[in-house]
């Protein structure tokens, strides 16, 4: 999953990003608000973690900016600032949530995967097509209840493919998702992942649309 | 002086006196005046009685004239006891009142003669015919004109002790009354919050403010407002200074779980330690700095040893060096021998460490850095120039907000250096500027001390 993290402290900033990528994310940090509010808009990313002090531009210009224009990206408000008002004025402003400095990274990843579940429309925390389900939380994928090893890239791309719940994403799409900057993405690699997936699962579990995409067959042939 | 606490019982107490004062000396002033003229009146009196027995005498016959008429008059008043009159012819006493003695009543022959008879003090007149050698005595108790004094005397103050304690009781009242839009001041105060400052409305103490409280509780809303600004900034400067605290906490709570969750990564996590490390110095020198503030605050009289500019500023630059030349900065110092002045040697390092070491933090690597120390026109002054990137007008005006911090600045820092440069500038009445180093091209800080 890749989340955008808008934070201009550098060793916090280092932290965060080291953390979440521990815990599964594909992490792209920016370190002020005019680049933070660039990439939302250019909608790369599942999620962003937003602080308010940013330089050049402050967090909540940033997201009242971005939700003007009509980006739906979930935001989760990292920041010092406790104030009940202050709280108030940045879920009114448009954050998804809001969190208060200093935070638990696992509570962090977690408030993450719950808020790009809900901005899918996915009540539950586990997801399942036919007889796979897919924890986010574990990262752990099961056949008929027996556990899937899968590769990372392999877990992420499964992982948007069960949140698209069915939709076709592109192989650009795709690419997007699981790839952060100035990670080298070779020009066959999600047909390898794909091609994984269909032989560590099932075989008619990813359908390919030709010329469009891939999708998941949501019921059994 | 201690008198009543209370104003109305001050008031009352100088208004009752006052009163009481004015009356007794229109008393004593009636007093002496009625004596005055009681004494002229019964005078008169005593000489028209006088001459009367003189006339009365000379036109008696000459039958009588041996013969030794002691006749006691009669008395017809209760006064008649008070007065007495003699008549003496040829030496002999001829007539007298009952009351009056047998030797003359006067030394005198004539005029007015205060003597003592039977132990009582009497007012004499003594006169004599002209032709048939006739002494008239005539004699009032002095005693008398007094009993008509002292019956003046109560009459005027009597009404006096009746009134007195009336009249207490209306001015308390009227004073009371009075004194009301003090009252109502003091309660609207009293009923207050202890956190409310907003200025005291102006009907607070009735209809209108009295033009006497109006200074007051100006004065008292001009304090108000002071509080309440001060209570503001504190409020502000707390709420920062948690925030800037949070930021370095986050970082090493996050870096700590990084280092922790790290596995088998011996490279990350020993990244992530240091990392959590270098959050921790920033946490310290974070507090450092505010603590730093807050003892600056309270302190607000201007040291006063003598110390020598140069000498502080040299082993500032001693302790920077190191860390510049390791990021291949240039740090000059360029002083005169001794720069002497007064001031605190601590907080002056303080300045000179917080000017040096921002720029040297805010320049890149390779930087040249000079510190110059000198007397310029009898004034100590101390110039900091770099060649870094230099400030904006806007962002030199704004240095010194607390917290303030140049945006898209990758530095560490907490803002608050300057805060604290101007601080102690202020402590020692020295003048802070800035502008574009002629010499570096960068900034330029120049701090001119009090002469």
């Amino acid at each position: 999953m890749r989340i955008l993290l808008a934070e201009d402290d550098p060793l916090l900033g280092d932290g965060l990003r080291a953390g979440l990528r521990q815990l599964g994310f594909v992490v792209d940090w920016v370190r002020d608000g005019v680049a933070a509010e660039r990439e939302l808009n250019d909608g790369g990313h599942e999620a962003a973690v937003l602080d308010l002090g940013l330089p050049m531009k402050d967090g909540m210009d940033v997201l009242a900016a971005v939700r003007a224009r009509g980006v739906r990206i979930p935001v989760l408000v990292l920041t010092a600032r406790d104030a009940v008002p202050d709280r108030i004025r940045g879920l009114d402003s448009g954050a998804d949530d809001y969190v208060v400095k200093p935070v638990d990274l696992h509570e962090l990843a977690a408030r993450l995967r719950a808020l790009v579940r809900r901005s899918h429309g996915q009540p539950d925390e586990q997801l399942s097509v036919q007889d796979v389900v897919l924890d986010a939380a574990k990262r752990q994928v099961t056949l008929e209840g027996e556990p899937v090893t899968l590769s990372a890239r392999e877990f992420d791309v499964l992982h948007a493919l069960m949140l698209a719940d069915g939709r076709v994403l592109s192989r650009e799409q795709l690419e997007q998702r699981i790839y952060g900057w100035g990670q080298e993405v070779e020009s066959n690699a999600i047909e390898v992942h794909i091609h994984h997936l269909r032989r560590k699962l099932k075989a008619e579990l990813i359908q390919t649309v030709r010329g469009v995409g891939y999708a998941l067959a949501k019921a059994q042939p | 002086m201690t008198g009543p606490r209370s104003l109305q019982g001050r008031l009352l107490a100088l208004v009752l006196a006052t009163v009481s004062v004015v009356w007794l000396a229109a008393s004593a002033f009636s007093w002496w005046e009625a004596r005055h003229e009681l004494d002229e009146l019964l005078d008169g009196h005593l000489a028209q009685a006088a001459s009367l027995l003189v006339v009365q005498r000379g036109r008696g016959s000459h039958e009588d004239d041996d013969d030794d008429e002691r006749v006691d008059a009669p008395m017809l008043h209760r006064y008649g006891p008070k007065v007495a009159f003699q008549v003496w012819h040829e030496g002999r006493l001829t007539q007298r009142s009952s009351n009056a003695p047998t030797e003359p009543m006067a030394q005198t022959q004539r005029g007015f003669e205060t003597v003592t008879m039977n132990g009582e003090p009497w007012r004499v007149f003594a006169t004599r015919g002209a032709k048939r050698d006739i002494h008239v005595y005539v004699g009032e108790q002095i005693d008398s004109r007094a009993s008509i004094l002292q019956g003046m005397l109560r009459g005027l103050l009597a009404p006096l002790l009746v009134a007195l304690p009336l009249m207490a009781l209306l001015l308390w009242w009227a004073v009371r009354r009075g004194l009301l839009p003090l009252h109502r001041i003091g309660q609207t105060i009293a009923q207050r919050e202890p956190q409310a400052l907003q200025p005291i409305a102006a009907d607070a103490a009735g209809e209108n403010m009295p033009s006497e409280l109006a200074p007051l509780v100006g004065a008292l809303n001009g304090l108000f407002e002071r509080i309440a600004t001060m209570l503001d900034s504190e409020r502000r400067f707390t709420a920062d200074a948690a925030h800037e605290l949070r930021t370095p906490i986050a970082a090493i709570r996050a870096q700590a779980q990084v280092a922790q969750g790290a596995g088998g990564d011996e490279a990350g996590r020993q990244h992530a330690l240091a990392a959590t490390l270098a959050a921790c110095d920033r946490a310290t020198r974070l507090v450092e700095q505010l603590l730093t503030l807050a003892r600056l605050e309270s302190s607000a009289d201007g040291p006063g040893d003598a110390v020598d500019l140069s000498h502080v500023a040299r082993d500032v630059l001693a302790e920077l060096a190191p860390a510049a030349l390791a990021r291949g900065q240039a740090i000059e110092l360029e002083a005169d021998a001794a720069v002497p002045m007064r001031g605190s040697a601590t907080l002056l390092s303080v300045l000179v460490r917080n000017l040096a070491d921002n720029a040297l933090r805010y320049s890149p690597d390779g930087a040249r850095v000079i510190v110059s120390v000198g007397r310029r026109e009898g004034r100590p002054v101390l110039t900091v120039d770099d060649s870094g990137g230099g400030l904006s007008d806007a962002q030199q005006q704004r240095l010194g907000e607390r917290f303030f911090r140049v945006l898209g600045n990758a530095a560490p820092g907490s803002g608050l250096g300057w805060s604290i440069v101007r601080r102690i500038a202020a402590v020692h009445r020295a003048e802070v500027t800035t502008g574009r180093s002629a010499a570096l091209g960068g900034l330029s800080v120049r701090v001119a001390f009090a002469a």
